[in-house]
């Protein structure tokens, strides 16, 4: 139950348009070749002057067909519309216009889709939550239990320490998944609970069982506003108070239970065995089959809209009500007012102590949770540990046959390459595809304001510098002793070092890619073409003198051109080698070979430091995309 | 056949007239003009189809592969369990139940496509004759529960080929009359000129979509129909429209039997039959009507202002949620399903079964029409088919030939100009162009396949289940349609590449160049979609691919180290690579004859030991001149090894994937 103060939401007079065209993200336009005059917006109107008043304790059903502007509505009242203006009209929560700042303290907002953690379990995923959301002079003991009464309102006991899965990993079921994302929303105590279509694709057990829970909760002093798309008929007897939408406009809203009489005594009776919703949304649902069709039912849509706005006109809360049932309903709430102030006092008490969580305790609570998310995963992380001791098997087993004798100069250059340009590819792919699968989550949860991106940011580099740690030197550790290369310890070091630093820039500047570019597509697009570009400006493939002017410029930026030259200048310096000219053969220094290569200009350590330099920029990049761009968090692709 | 097609088109004008009124007609009169309609009006032969005691079990493992002993352990699950009905044509069937309760299973068991990692038992009667096995795919239509339509054709197109590929001796007026009849019975004529559409872009809507795929299974003259969760992801109204569709089919002497998950209360005047299912069993399998005093008689009542359908379900399904739940619903389940069996209408069932084995006179079974042409002309058909739809793909058609251009642009960017000094890394910037070339191409092709093969695998995985074609006809057509793709998206790579760089100005010698480099760009293609057909995943296919190609590129180039100095099984090994004949082919054409220059800036020895491009080719690829020729042989010899492995591929899909 609820104990916070009553809360109000209230839609006035709200007329909302919709930009077609403008709903269509520009990388989409693109790939349909659609060029900018070939798009021709037309406004419409998705919300048509539509006016509701509901209070804590009841719970709102939203029902219409599809297009009818549900969607559309929760969206405004949770202030994330997109590509659509209000002309006229308010929103008013508690009295106050809904700012993003009054929505994310006072309203929970459950999406259609579910987006959790797949690999930690039910209750990892609430205790992380309750950690980050609740107010800090939670003790751990009021967490626990708080956590405890969420999953026993919820009824997920049973699945509590099964991990949640997704569509590729096995866990807890489609229902239950439901139902921890409900959870999840539940945990901080909100006073409004916004649902959309939270029943559809569940089966009729879990949807029945769920409405009874989101009626019990609207029982407990909430407000619970859900939309339905076709309710059956068990889980529409559930719903209090509906409100049905056609084409944006209220056709009827007020107890469930006087629908059918609301209709009928306007002239359409429900039949016998048929579900009331279905048939008044059919009632209501504009065919679009033919254009005589669509006037004739946009005509009957608007008709019935324009009685109802009549009916209801003098209403203080927009609702239809029966006559002579007005009293029980005013009874109702005076049993109400009693509980509402005392929840009040308390509110007002908690106040002073109600903070939330501070960054660095945000950051904290977010890397532990990436941690037990990642280590949990352990087929991937084998998968990934698995392909770069297969490559560096590979290279190093290929490079191994020079037996007592070291490897020649040319070979010794061209493994040096290798072993930098190799699995940076493979790592910018993996880290690409990792980001776009968790950021549909990340996005939801900093509109939710549940942390910052600093401390988001802080989290998930620090999170994965242990795994990025081992495969390097999985990677790096058999190629070098296979490969028999300077065997002094300090070389091995440095050398190490420099590989490390490699592959991190690789890796940051795949984060960087991931969090500034809208799709997966565009996303690997871009890295592999950023990738191609240090990699030919490397001082391999292409000889560093034979650079044009802003090929050279690039080079200058290429982590792959820096770590190579540090790799020549730590392997060969020092190193003697028999070159013979004309039958003498004479020992030369293995420098003056990184020198003809043109990689000698620079100090050892100007290489570690621009390497480290590259990484830092591609970090700071990623930090501002992250912050700056927001991406949409509904992309499924 | 003639009378099949001719009576399509008849079937659809005493029906107008009827058709209206009765969508919404209580089910009794319904019934009756059924009734009437097939005994006394029609002279066609009737046909029912029987299905006896069907039982399908699977045994499963019962742990993980790691864990051995309770791996060992097999437990078997019954999906099926004694299922019996029987359906006359004429009838529509709706097999309602909730998620997990057999419905699909039922359908996959009776269309045949159930797999072999079960045991089915039972018998299905056609004409009360005992239909084979093998028999059931020839007898029944499976619409799938998605659609898988080629997306850039139009209505009628998709139509038209897929009459083709069925009916071979059909002329093509034939093939035309069919299908603007099977389109005026599923009411598509208005969109027969309209792309079905696609993800991104638009065209014809989600039910009108539905009704193609249940079109193309029409064409084939199916008697029997069956349809898996038609009207799952449609709106409600439309859902409607697809149910009362298929009634008005099945009114036309054909039986249609539909799983319907959440149906609307309004089509329980649509379906003559109703059968509701759970956990592998029949509840309840009879006239609406019956249902309604049947739950009545069982103490189930349902209210008024209830869905029946959804009441129906929830008392015949069981609640697993918690142990007590579940043993409550299970009897109650019990109690309903053994009320069932014996009610008179369960009775009456099984003696309809009785009567239809007794009958002498019994007619033949009703085939699918199946003449279909050989497979050259299906090949023919399908490659028409995929050119047709790639050629409306803006898109695909660009990515397939700018993918490669775009690379070769990245690499002249860097490079310029190529010097003939060779203190300017004259030998370097050569052998690092031809490595890109190399490298690079497989890769484009891998790109290409991996965004274009998936949907067209899933059509095919379809069609051929339907007995459309095989699956290796269809990867023969892909491959076949890439083709003049590939040669102009490499040619326009090269033309730019090679004459904006100054390689070696031959014209002999770049086309040399082009033609090596066309055989790594469709190797790359090939593979992917040869792995494709083993392997699911697409995301893995390329990862696999992108591995193998570097693989190949270090074992067999020579280039990162030189082939005689690697261990003795990687020298073998990169026989097997066609980087090898590749790189050995591009270093003769390129370095065959040119002299370098050399200026060296500081007098360091050994700066200007090499003077001319056949020394690269002596100390990298000693005996590579000669083996020009062999080389190309065998480096085009790839393409049909490849080709084979692919069917071998596919063929193997054949097995591994079931619909």
């Amino acid at each position: 139950t609820y104990s916070g103060g009553c809360n109000e939401l209230e839609v006035n007079n709200l007329q909302y348009e919709v930009d077609t065209a403008a709903q269509i993200p520009w990388y989409e336009r693109l790939s349909e070749f659609k060029l900018p005059w070939e798009i021709n917006g037309n406004k419409q109107t998705a919300i048509n002057k539509l006016s509701l008043r509901v209070h804590s304790g009841q719970m709102l059903a939203v029902i219409g067909s599809s297009g009818c502007g549900k969607t559309s509505l929760l969206d405004i009242i949770t202030c994330r519309d997109e590509g659509g203006t209000i002309t006229s009209g308010q929103i008013l929560i508690n009295g106050k216009p809904n700012t993003p700042k009054v929505v994310r303290k006072t309203v929970a907002h459950v999406r259609q889709d579910d987006r959790l953690l797949p690999h930690l379990t039910v209750r990892e995923t609430l205790v992380f939550v309750a950690k980050l959301r609740l107010p800090t002079h939670f003790t751990k003991a009021q967490r626990d239990k708080r956590v405890d009464d969420v999953i026993a309102e919820l009824r997920l006991r049973q699945c509590a320490h099964t991990r949640v899965g997704n569509d590729y990993v096995r866990g807890v079921s489609g229902g239950e998944r439901r139902r921890v994302s409900i959870a999840v929303q539940l945990l901080w105590n909100p006073g409004i609970l916004i649902l959309d279509e939270p029943t559809s694709g569940l089966d009729s057990f879990t949807a029945h069982n769920l409405v009874i829970t989101l009626s019990r909760l609207a029982r407990g002093n909430r407000l619970v506003l859900l939309s339905v798309h076709q309710p059956r008929s068990d889980i529409f007897q559930l719903f209090d108070l509906v409100v049905l939408l056609s084409s944006g406009s209220a056709v009827y809203c007020g107890p469930a239970c006087d629908m059918v009489p609301y209709f009928t005594a306007l002239g359409y009776p429900c039949p016998r065995y048929c579900n009331p919703s279905d048939f008044y949304v059919d009632l209501i649902s504009i065919d679009r089959r033919s254009p005589e069709q669509e006037a004739e039912c946009l005509e009957r849509a608007r008709v019935l809209a324009e009685q109802f706005e009549e009916k209801v006109k003098d209403t203080e809360d927009h609702m239809w009500k029966p006559d002579g049932s007005s009293t029980s309903i005013t009874s109702d709430d005076s049993s109400q007012q009693p509980g509402v102030v005392e929840g009040e006092q308390l509110i007002t008490i908690s106040q002073q102590i109600n903070r939330l969580p501070g960054k660095l305790h945000q950051f904290t609570v977010l890397i532990r949770r990436h941690m037990y998310n990642d280590y949990r995963d352990l087929v991937t992380i084998l998968v990934h540990g698995f392909e770069a001791l297969l490559m560096s098997l590979l290279v190093g087993c290929l490079y191994y046959g020079a037996g007592q004798e070291r490897l020649s100069i040319q070979d010794t250059v061209a493994l040096l390459y290798m072993i930098g340009a190799l699995t940076p590819f493979a790592v910018v792919l993996d880290v690409i595809a990792k980001c776009h699968t968790e950021r549909a989550m990340l996005y939801h949860e900093l509109e939710d304001g549940m942390y910052s991106v600093t401390s988001y940011f802080f989290a998930k580099v620090l999170g994965e510098l242990p795994e990025h740690c081992v495969f390097t030197l999985v990677y790096g550790l058999p190629i070098y002793w296979l490969a028999g290369l300077n065997d002094a310890p300090d070389r091995f070091l440095l050398n190490f070092l420099l590989v490390w630093l490699m592959v991190y820039c690789s890796r940051a500047m795949a984060l960087f890619v991931a969090a500034a570019l809208p799709t997966l597509q565009t996303s690997s697009f871009m890295g592999n073409a950023l990738f191609t570009v240090f990699y030919l400006t490397g001082g391999f493939v292409i000889s560093l003198q034979n650079m044009w002017l802003v090929a050279s410029w690039l080079s200058y930026i290429s982590f792959m051109r820096w770590g190579f030259e540090g790799m020549l200048q730590v392997q060969f310096r020092g190193n003697k080698y028999p070159v013979t000219v004309n039958n003498y053969t004479i020992e030369i220094d293995g420098i003056h070979v990184v020198g003809i290569l043109n990689m000698n200009q620079h100090p050892l350590y100007s290489c570690y430091l621009v390497l480290l330099a590259v990484c830092l920029v591609f970090m700071a990049l990623y930090y501002l995309s992250l912050k700056f761009i927001k991406q949409k968090s509904s992309q499924d692709w | 056949r003639e009378m099949n097609g001719s009576y399509s088109m008849q079937g659809v004008e005493p029906d107008k007239g009827t058709k209206c009124r009765e969508s919404f007609k209580f089910v009794s009169e319904v019934k009756r003009d059924v009734w009437k309609e097939i005994g006394e009006e029609r002279s066609e032969p009737t046909c029912s189809l029987s299905v006896s005691k069907i039982s399908y079990t699977v045994s499963e493992r019962l742990g993980p592969w790691w864990d051995l002993p309770s791996y060992r352990k097999r437990w078997t699950r019954q999906i099926l369990n004694d299922v019996s009905f029987h359906v006359d044509s004429g009838q529509i069937m709706g097999i309602l139940g909730n998620s997990g309760s057999g419905k699909t299973t039922l359908l996959d068991a009776i269309s045949g496509r159930i797999g072999n990692s079960g045991t089915l038992l039972g018998d299905v009667f056609i004409n009360g004759r005992k239909l084979k096995r093998e028999e059931y795919q020839d007898c029944f239509s499976y619409v799938l529960q998605s659609d898988n339509l080629l997306s850039y054709l139009t209505v009628e197109e998709t139509l038209t080929y897929t009459a083709q590929l069925a009916l071979r001796k059909h002329s093509a007026e034939a093939i035309k009359k069919k299908v603007s009849a099977v389109m005026a019975e599923l009411s598509l004529t208005h969109v027969a000129h309209s792309v079905i559409g696609g993800r991104v872009f638009p065209g014809i809507s989600g039910g009108e979509r539905r009704r193609v795929s249940i079109a193309s299974q029409l064409l084939q003259d199916p008697r029997v129909i069956l349809l898996d969760e038609p009207t799952t992801s449609l709106d409600s109204m439309t859902a409607n429209q697809i149910v009362v569709l298929l009634a008005q089919l099945a009114r036309r002497n054909r039986i249609v039997i539909v799983t319907i998950h959440q149906p609307r209360s309004e089509l329980f005047r649509v379906f003559s039959r109703i059968a509701i299912m759970s956990c592998g069993k029949l509840v309840f399998c009879g006239q609406p009507e019956e249902m309604v005093d049947f739950f009545s008689q069982c103490g189930y009542e349902c209210p008024e202002y209830c869905n029946p359908f959804d009441i129906y379900v929830d008392f015949t399904s069981v609640d697993t949620r918690n142990s007590e739940r579940e043993a409550a619903t299970f009897n109650r389940m019990h109690e309903i399903t053994s009320a069932y069996q014996r009610s008179a209408i369960y009775q009456s069932m099984l003696e309809k079964v009785e009567q239809n084995l007794q009958q002498t006179d019994k007619p033949a079974i009703p085939f699918k029409s199946k003449e279909s042409p050989n497979g050259a002309a299906k090949l023919e058909v399908l490659l028409r088919r995929t050119v047709r739809n790639l050629s409306r793909d803006r898109m695909g058609v660009l990515m397939r030939l700018s993918q490669n251009l775009i690379y070769g642009l990245f690499v002249a960017f860097f490079v310029m100009h190529l010097d003939n000094d060779i203190t300017k890394g004259a030998i370097q910037d050569r052998i690092g162009i031809i490595y890109q070339s190399i490298a690079a191409s497989p890769y484009t092709g891998m790109l290409n396949a991996v965004a274009l093969f998936p949907a067209l695998r899933a059509i095919g995985d379809q069609e051929s289940q339907d007995g459309l074609y095989s699956k290796w006809q269809m990867f023969l057509a892909y491959i076949f349609h890439i083709l003049p793709f590939s040669i102009l998206s490499v040619i326009i790579f090269t033309s730019f590449l090679y004459w904006t760089i100054g390689m070696n100005p031959d014209s002999v010698r770049f086309l040399c160049f082009s033609a090596v480099v066309l055989v790594p760009h469709i190797t790359g293609e090939l593979l992917t979609v040869v792995l494709l057909g083993v392997v699911q995943d697409p995301n893995m296919v390329n990862t696999g691919v992108a591995l193998l190609n570097i693989a190949g590129i270090l074992v067999g180039s020579g280039f990162l180290r030189s082939t005689q100095q690697m261990p003795e099984v990687f020298q073998w090994l990169s026989y097997l690579t066609f980087q090898k004949y590749s790189c050995e082919l591009l270093i003769v054409t390129e370095f065959h004859g040119l002299n370098f220059t050399c200026t060296p800036l500081l007098p360091l020895p050994g700066a200007c030991v090499i003077t001319g491009g056949d020394q690269i080719i002596e100390q990298g690829y000693p005996g590579a001149l000669s083996r020009y020729t062999l080389d190309f042989v065998l480096l085009y010899s790839f393409l049909p090894a490849l080709l084979l492995l692919g069917i071998i591929s596919f063929k193997i899909r054949d097995k591994v994937i079931r619909h």
